[in-house]
């Protein structure tokens, strides 16, 4: 098997899309989904039938990764969706600024300096203490559809 | 928390002291109104709480006593203090304006007692039950019917408490007061509480250890109570009921209203029933069975699980003169019979208290059962059953009239409880006597059922009870097929109950005589009944078939299934007739479709089929559930006259629907008819099917035969049987339609996209079921079919859109077909092709440079997870005989692997797949393995474990979402479950070993690998993950394992990891899973018995860990073994366990007690200087002292001592744990 047709196809329609098509029965709890235009990860999934003879469905609940977000779709199982390509990079975290930015050590040596703070108060103090405490901390970057967020905290520090 | 325990102090103390009496009353009465009132509970229930749990708080009552000597007289108190509280209470009782608060008081009366009964002396707890049982009596017309029956259960609950200290005239002389209520002059209402309290003895079951309240002592000691009761009493309170009924039958029988007496007699009927539902353990048999405490007794049906509960009485012949001899029965027939006649009255009515009683009365009778009938061939039996069912005959006979009425607005009751008789009569008896009992009753007794009706009725019965039930169950079904749509009507519970009595009349002619001792008459009601069920299955399925909305529930389905093998078991008494039928309805449904393409709807003749499928795959199979099921009795036995297969009515059947079947495989047929429903239920019936019919393993068995001695008949039946058996034998039919089931299994994989419940069917169920025959791999892997079916799943890419579940099922089938191969050679090769391509791919992607980004592309995402699905299932079918390859194939993969662990260490879902392949793999391999091999898979498991722990400890998830924060720690839970399995099954490596060396050869130590194990995880497991029950279960199962086990690799534990492991083992000791805190304190009695015998035998045992040691600090520590005892000593004083554990923490104290002696000493002294009632402290000194020196224990650790251990401990506990609770 190869997943050559697959990279051509999707290289071709839109570049960036980040996206790639998947039928929906196998899809499965804990993978992902875009469900309205946003990537989700699945916690749930049922199946149904439109009606006693007819084809099976797929009813999805997903969460929106980077919002939190509930969100919900049904299709045919049978039918193709759109599974966004979600990546994840480890980076040493080396500051953070007085802006809502932090600086991090990409793999090469080079830094990244456009990456925002979370808003969220309680994620973070626990960024902002630990760096405060000096921790040696590893901070895990999701990006998927053309959006970033820092999405785990890791202490690396002996211990 | 407000204590009462100082109340007055002495004698003298004057006004001040009524006032505080009265102050408490009052704040007891306050928080039984706020209670009610739901202000402020919380408070309330402390104060309430506080009276209850206050020691000895009799002094605040000696006043009150003084004020009202007169009350004391009558129950003759000794000692003057208990006594003195008690009457504060029922001072309380009687006093209090506020209903709660008597309330109240009466539960603190019963926790008092409990809780300081050893101090009572004997008048004490006599004068206690005394003032119950009067208390009841003398308020029995009180309009507050709880309070009498709280003080009536504390009355109970007390006798019960000093039951093995009572002599028998003392208890002689409580029941001769209960008695005298019940029989003398009394009043109605006196007579009805007496009853009364006898069913809380008996009911409520304070004697019945299952439902008896908890008063902190052994079972045995229920046991023992349970079973004086039985035999000395259970007789004599079933004649006072009964006796106390018939007095007040007369009054009943002759007013034409309602009257007050009908409450005795419904409370008496009531007792009755209760002393009968009694479980009969002694002298049932005749013989003394010695008393088993601990096990629950075997009911004797044990048939099927039923939806209609029919408990068997088995009272014994001590009870034949009062149950059987005495006309008992007649005088309650009769009482029903009088009741009958007076619905029209005013009062009563079909559902009135007595009539229900005495219906509920009547059908226990008929359950009646076992030695109490005298060995004369059962004609007692029969002659006491005839009676019933003359009595019964009138609920439900003639059916039509009877089904009419309910139609019409009467109740349904009785009609059901009727049913309810015949399920218990059909329990008791053989077929053949159940049938019989009818044709007597028209002969004998036609004259004595002397209603008109009645005798115009038996004037068209020359026929047996099955008759009767087969009529009576067309009439629930038709009512059925009428009212179809609505659940829950009478017609389902009718129906319900009919179909078990059914089923318990069947299955014992289904497994042994067959058929042919069934009269025809009964054959033809039987073949009827079964046309009409059929009937009206379809016609419920037709309606339905357009519903939209329906989701099963996994409860309904099972509920169809017994429901569907109840109709096997009818269709099967009339095989001959049913599969003809069942080829009709299928051929006139076929043709409706073929007839209809493309014109018609055909949904519901599809839904139709669908019913049809499900009913005709019960009835030609039974469920194997794991054996081999044979082709059923009746079949067999049946169609003697054909001896030409293709003419067998079964070949034909199951032909014709094969041959249906197989046309899902054309495109444009699939696509018109062959609905994913209608799928589903063609797999199932291959399955079923397939399983008894498909090439049976031995095709025919001579000199099998049970049945008919003629020589002819023997040799007919011969030829029929091998006619029907070989057919589809491998020599005969067998590969060509083995060839059609592959092929629509095929279709359904390939052809029918998303559908995961048709595809889960076809893997789980047929597949799986084909290659569990081995004759049938050896055809298997030599079909075409079969082989492409193995090319796709190896080389295709169709097969990688199966759920994930099913790719691990398709490939463990296809792993376990290789058994079909020649030879070990083959059928490895066979595994090696299958399983090639996963090795491949896994390596390639490994190697590539930017394996970090290809690897989270979705479409490498599924792909992965579905290899390693499929690994998982290859490891699943792990045979002797295929373990070589397949250990090649795990560990070409152990690099790629890790390599994949590291990559995905963000992807959970991923990450769970590895780690459950590698459970599954080292758990199928570990025992074969080689001394050299064992090396690897463990250095490998090792690595594994610390990437996992390496890549978890110290994460922290950053969102926003509670939900996603829930999965995570699910997901983490999950995983660390998966580690601890898999050093589950590194650890059975010592245990099962098929190796050549051992593998100690290459310096493996398991123990010390998997305690290395534990020190990696058990770091990840918090606490709070030890909620999750099973990832407790499994860590304390390994942990106790391992100490028990191995508890000299403790010694060599560094500090860190035994801070963790004794800090869990703690945890566990104060967990509320009983089974958990069992498994620590053996792991605790393995660790102390080890020290002490290691240090008897002048050995260091665990060395400076029990010695104590000194922390960071250089502060000197216990050692573990002395902060075990001191928290062991404290659970078992202080908190709450379940009684069942006392012994196991006798043996893990007893040790741990020899260890330490000295600290035991200390601990002991502290516990008495505690202690500053005198009373008490003596008496706690006498328990310490003789905890460790009665029974002659002495200081070795053999089994003789353990067991004297554990009786002491729990005499120990019996004494003191009542005071020291309550400081």
């Amino acid at each position: 098997m190869s997943d050559e047709e697959h990279h051509f196809e999707s290289k071709a329609d839109a570049g960036a899309s980040k996206t790639y098509p998947q039928q929906a029965g196998t899809i499965r709890k804990n993978g992902y989904i875009v469900i309205k235009n946003r990537p989700c990860k699945v916690v749930e999934v049922s199946t149904s039938k439109t009606g006693k003879h007819g084809h099976a469905k797929c009813h999805f609940v997903g969460i929106d990764i980077f919002t939190g977000k509930k969100l919900e779709d049904i299709v045919p199982s049978s039918h193709n969706c759109d599974v966004p390509h979600v990546n994840r990079t480890d980076y040493q975290l080396i500051d953070i600024s007085e802006d809502g930015f932090v600086s991090l050590l990409t793999e090469n040596g080079n830094t990244k300096d456009d990456l925002r703070l979370p808003t969220d108060d309680n994620l973070l103090s626990q960024i902002k203490d630990g760096f405060a405490e000096g921790k040696d901390l590893v901070v895990s970057v999701m990006s998927a559809m053309g959006e970033e967020q820092i999405c785990a905290l890791k202490d690396i520090g002996p211990k | 928390m407000q204590g009462y325990s100082n109340g007055g102090g002495g004698g003298e103390g004057g006004p001040a002291d009524l006032a505080k009496l009265q102050s408490i009353m009052q704040s007891i009465e306050i928080a039984c109104s706020s209670i009610q009132m739901h202000v402020n509970p919380a408070a309330a229930e402390a104060t309430i709480l506080a009276l209850c749990q206050s020691p000895q708080p009799y002094k605040a009552c000696q006043f009150i006593l003084a004020l009202d000597v007169s009350s004391i007289a009558p129950y003759d108190c000794g000692a003057f203090q208990v006594i003195a509280f008690i009457l504060f209470l029922s001072n309380l009782a009687e006093n209090s304006q506020v209903t709660n608060a008597r309330f109240q008081a009466a539960a603190a009366i019963r926790d008092a007692a409990m809780r300081e009964w050893a101090f009572l002396t004997a008048d004490d707890r006599r004068g206690l039950i005394s003032f119950c049982l009067c208390f009841v009596m003398q308020h029995a017309c009180s309009p507050e019917g709880y309070v009498q029956a709280k003080v009536s259960s504390v009355a109970a609950q007390l006798i019960k408490r000093g039951w093995l200290d009572l002599s028998a005239s003392e208890k002689e002389a409580f029941f001769n007061q209960v008695n005298q209520a019940i029989y003398c002059n009394h009043g109605v209402d006196v007579q009805f509480i007496g009853i009364n309290f006898l069913e809380s003895l008996v009911h409520v079951s304070e004697f019945s250890p299952t439902t008896s309240s908890a008063m902190g002592l052994p079972r045995e000691f229920h046991e023992q109570c349970r079973m004086s009761l039985e035999l000395d009493y259970l007789k004599t309170f079933y004649c006072w009921a009964r006796d106390a009924a018939i007095s007040v039958t007369k009054v009943i029988i002759e007013s034409d209203a309602a009257v007050s007496e009908v409450k005795v007699c419904t409370a008496a009927l009531r007792l009755l029933l209760q002393i009968l539902n009694w479980d009969f353990r002694y002298n049932t048999s005749g013989t003394k069975m010695s008393i088993n405490v601990f096990s629950a007794g075997v009911r004797q049906d044990s048939a099927s699980a039923k939806r209609t509960e029919c408990i068997l009485v088995q009272p014994g012949p001590a009870w034949r003169d009062v149950l059987i001899s005495s006309g008992h029965v007649e005088w309650v027939l009769n009482l029903y019979a009088a009741l009958r006649e007076k619905f029209s009255c005013k009062g009563y009515w079909l559902d009135c208290p007595i009539a229900v009683s005495a219906r509920k009365l009547i059908v226990q009778f008929c359950s009646l059962t076992g030695t109490i009938f005298s060995s004369d061939n059962g004609q007692m039996q029969e002659y006491h059953l005839l009676q019933l069912l003359s009595g019964i005959l009138p609920w439900v006979d003639p059916p039509d009239v009877v089904a009419k009425a309910i139609e019409s607005g009467k109740s349904e009751s009785e009609m059901l409880d009727g049913c309810r008789a015949l399920l218990s009569i059909a329990t008791v008896t053989t077929p053949f006597i159940f049938d019989q009992l009818l044709k007597s009753i028209s002969v004998d007794h036609l004259f004595v059922i002397t209603l008109l009706l009645q005798v115009f009725a038996m004037m068209f019965r020359p026929f047996g009870t099955l008759t009767l039930l087969s009529t009576l169950m067309c009439e629930v079904i038709k009512n059925l097929m009428l009212n179809s749509s609505e659940e829950g009507t009478w017609s389902w519970d009718a129906r319900d109950i009919l179909l078990d009595t059914w089923t318990t009349l069947l299955v014992s002619i289904d497994s042994k005589e067959g058929n042919a001792l069934l009269p025809s008459e009964v054959l033809n009601a039987t073949a009827s009944l079964f046309a009409l069920i059929v009937e009206c299955e379809l016609k419920v399925a037709s309606m339905s078939a357009m519903d939209d909305d329906f989701n099963y529930v996994q409860a309904s389905i099972s509920a169809m299934d017994e429901r569907l093998s109840s109709y096997a078991l009818i269709a099967r008494a009339a095989i001959d007739a049913t599969v003809p039928l069942l080829m009709r309805l299928f051929t006139e449904r076929f043709a409706r479709l073929h007839q209809g393409r493309g014109m018609i709807d055909p949904t519901e003749t599809l839904e139709e089929l669908y019913s049809l499928l499900l009913i005709t795959g019960h009835v030609l199979a039974d469920e194997g559930e794991g054996e081999t099921p044979l082709v059923p009795n009746a079949i067999q036995t049946c169609f003697l006259d054909t001896l030409e297969a293709d003419k067998h009515p079964v070949v034909i059947l199951s032909g014709s629907i094969i041959k249906f079947a197989e046309q899902c495989l054309d495109p444009e047929m699939r696509l018109s008819v062959f609905s994913p429903r209608l799928m589903e239920a063609i797999v199932w019936f291959l399955a079923r099917w397939s399983q008894t019919y498909l090439m049976p393993f031995e095709e025919i068995r001579d000199g099998y035969s049970n049945f008919g001695h003629d020589y002819e008949h023997q040799l007919q039946s011969l030829h029929s049987r091998k006619a029907l058996l070989s057919f589809f034998g491998e020599h005969n039919q067998g590969k060509l339609v083995l060839d059609i089931i592959v092929r629509v299994a095929i279709t359904t994989l390939v052809s029918y996209p998303g559908e995961k419940d048709l595809q889960e069917l076809t893997c789980n169920q047929l597949l799986h079921a084909l290659v569990q025959g081995k004759n049938i791999c050896l055809h298997l892997v030599a079909l075409d079919s079969w082989r492409e079916l193995a090319n796709a799943f190896a080389n295709g890419k169709t097969l990688f859109l199966l759920n994930s579940t099913n790719q691990r099922s398709l490939a463990q089938t296809l792993v376990l077909s290789a058994y079909g191969m020649r030879n070990a050679e083959a059928s490895n090769q066979y595994v090696r092709d299958l399983t090639n391509h996963i090795m491949t791919y896994l390596v390639e992607l490994s190697n590539k440079n930017n394996l970090k980004n290809v690897a989270q592309q979705p479409d490498v995402i599924l792909s992965v997870s579905c290899l390693l699905e499929r690994l998982r299932g290859a490891a699943n079918a792990t045979e002797p005989r295929t373990q070589k390859a397949l250990y090649e194939l795990g560990f070409s993969v152990m690099n790629p692997i890790l390599l994949l662990l590291e990559v995905y260490k963000h992807e959970s879902a991923v990450v769970y797949l590895l780690l459950k392949f590698i459970v599954d793999w080292v758990d199928g391999q570990i025992s074969y393995l080689e001394a050299q091999e064992t090396a690897v898979v463990v250095d490998f498991c090792m690595r594994l474990l610390q990437l996992y722990a390496s890549h978890n400890i110290g994460k922290v998830l950053m969102t926003l979402s509670s939900s996603l924060l829930n999965e995570a720690k699910t997901e983490k839970y999950k995983d660390l479950r998966a580690l601890l399995q898999l050093l589950s099954s590194l650890c059975s490596k010592d245990l099962v070993d098929f190796s050549s060396d051992s593998i100690e050869a290459q310096g493996t130590n398991i123990s010390q690998v998997v305690f290395f194990g534990l020190h990696i995880v058990t770091p990840l497991i918090s606490l709070d993950l030890l909620k999750y029950p099973k990832l407790c279960h499994d860590y304390f199962a390994l942990l106790s394992h391992m100490l028990e086990v191995y508890p000299e690799t403790v010694a060599q534990l560094n500090t860190e990891a035994l801070a963790h492991v004794l800090g869990t083992l703690d945890f566990g000791l104060h967990h509320q899973d009983s089974e958990v805190v069992d498994m620590c304190l053996r792991a605790l009695k393995a660790l102390a018995s080890f020290h002490y015998k290691e240090m008897s035998a002048s050995k260091v045992g665990l060395g400076p860990l029990a010695a104590g040691l000194k922390d960071s600090n250089g502060n000197p520590q216990e050692g573990i073994l002395s902060q075990f005892l001191r928290s062991l000593l404290q659970l078992l004083l202080f908190e709450d366990y379940s009684p069942d554990l006392v012994s196991t923490a006798a043996d893990a104290l007893f040790p741990l007690i020899l260890c330490e002696q000295g600290l035991y000493q200390r601990l002991g002294n502290e516990l008495i200087e505690r202690q500053v009632n005198p009373t008490l402290r003596s008496r706690l000194t006498n328990a310490l002292q003789s905890l460790t020196n009665s029974n002659q224990l002495s200081s070795t650790l053999d089994r003789v001592n353990y067991q004297r251990f554990r009786k002491n401990l729990n005499n120990f506990l019996i004494e003191v744990r009542g005071f020291l609770r309550t400081m």
